[in-house]
């Protein structure tokens, strides 16, 4: 499984780790059935504490993504509402571009000539 | 003819032969032969366990089925004739096999011959190496025969390495694992087996259970370090886990990683389960699939068998050519 973090990301490190694993189900990296690594390993290769990785996973699995099973581990449940993913994404995305000065106008400009291209 | 179809046609030939010699040689040679044959000798030499002549023939039909069965899988399976490293491992189990069932046949045999009951069978001390010399000899001549075909077909994109872009602002992780049932069962098994010794050892104080453990605590050991393989890829390098608890573990810094790679192998291919081949060659093989392949600067390579490596290795080479270039 891959995932990406972002370093500049203010927000709590448990976040970026929820955030993380729930790009990694949406774009299907993970299909729902299959096993997450456990999680001191995810720990151990992100670089974090095991307990935030275990935060994260409990976060996801109150959002119906991931599924705790005795004796199995955690499995993928459901990938997340395709919809509410891009949603959350476009939100990512503008406050970027926020940081580095462009406005919500300047970022539908740069979409319209990634379509046109 | 194709080499395909030659190749075939060789090996079915081959079985055929050798499945008639270990039926027919004993039939012919039945009359001058005790009732039961000696079957297994001492560490003195002399023969101590005797069975009947058809739960001898139906034990060397067995070893030798053993052989042709992991060949004929691998030829039929993993589509063996076109992969050399396949065919020479099908070639080197049917020639040694065929070395060791017909070894061992001649070696009962040999013993068994003229006696009058299986007590007075001879010894084969000196014959048991010369066996397991000619099984060994024969796989290498038939690895070697089997090698001269084609080489393997192209695969797709194998000149182009996967590789993975990489952002300034971005860490990218990746972790990935591999596991085998069987290995996991095995343990367990051999655990059981093992409470159940525990428990007779007290009841009974028989100090042969001792003995009887032993080998349990191996397969135990080996079972529960093979059930499963955890790999990741960060800026430390690859780091390779082993058993469930992902101990001990392996580290493979980044500046020792030329490239990495996927490949598809199996146990057969390598040599069987676990940690396989020479250092700088070798394969740790948990489940038979996708391997991440590992090129060493120094030019060896390293495989394990994991899910999703192809990504992993985008990962290593994407994080290899941004790594800095190391001042001498």
């Amino acid at each position: 499984m891959l995932l990406t973090l972002d370093l500049n990301d203010p927000r709590p490190l448990h976040e970026q780790v929820t955030g993380a694993i729930r790009r990694a189900v949406a774009s299907g990296l993970v299909v729902p059935g299959q096993r997450l690594p456990p999680a001191r390993e995810l720990a151990a290769a992100i670089g974090v504490n095991a307990n935030t990785v275990l935060r994260a996973l409990r976060q996801l699995r109150d959002e119906g993504v991931l599924e705790f099973r005795r004796g199995r581990g955690v499995s993928v449940l459901a990938s997340p509402d395709g919809g509410e993913v891009v949603r959350r994404m476009a939100r990512e995305l503008l406050e970027e571009a926020e940081r580095y000065g462009h406005g919500p106008a300047d970022v539908i400009e740069i979409i319209k000539e990634l379509e046109s291209s | 003819m194709t080499y395909r179809s030659r190749f075939l046609l060789t090996a079915g030939a081959w079985a055929a032969s050798v499945t008639a010699a270990l039926v027919v040689v004993p039939l012919v040679l039945r009359a001058r032969l005790p009732e039961p044959l000696a079957t297994h000798w001492g560490p003195p030499g002399a023969p101590d366990g005797a069975s009947s002549f058809w739960a001898a023939l139906g034990l060397q039909m067995a070893l030798w089925a053993v052989f042709a069965g992991l060949a004929a899988y691998t030829v039929l399976r993993g589509d063996a004739v076109r992969h050399r490293a396949r065919r020479k491992a099908a070639a080197a189990m049917l020639a040694g096999g065929a070395g060791l069932a017909l070894g061992t046949q001649w070696t009962t045999l040999g013993a068994n011959l003229g006696r009058a009951t299986w007590r007075d069978a001879g010894a084969v001390g000196g014959r048991v190496p010369l066996v397991l010399a000619g099984a060994v000899l024969l796989g290498v001549i038939g690895r070697l025969l089997a090698s001269a075909g084609p080489g393997d077909p192209p695969e797709e994109g194998a000149a182009r390495l996967p590789r993975l872009r990489l952002r300034a602002d971005r860490r990218s992780v990746w972790v990935s694992a591999a596991s085998n049932r069987w290995m996991s069962g095995l343990c367990l098994a051999a655990l059981a087996g093992l409470a159940v010794l525990a428990v007779l050892g007290l009841v009974t104080g028989d100090g042969r259970i001792r003995d009887t453990a032993v080998p349990l605590v191996i397969v135990a050991v080996v079972g529960w370090a093979l059930s499963t393989v955890g790999a990741r890829v960060s800026e430390q390098g690859l780091v390779i886990s082993f058993g469930p608890f992902q101990w001990p573990t392996r580290t493979i810094p980044l500046d020792k990683i030329q490239s990495a790679r996927a490949e598809v192998r199996h146990p057969l291919e390598v040599g069987g389960w676990g940690i396989r081949g020479l250092p700088g060659a070798s394969t740790i093989m948990i489940r038979g699939g996708e391997c991440l392949v590992v090129r060493y600067t120094s030019g060896g390579e390293l495989a394990v068998s994991v899910d999703d490596a192809a990504r992993g290795a985008a990962l290593l080479n994407a994080l290899v050519s941004a790594r800095p270039a190391v001042s001498p």
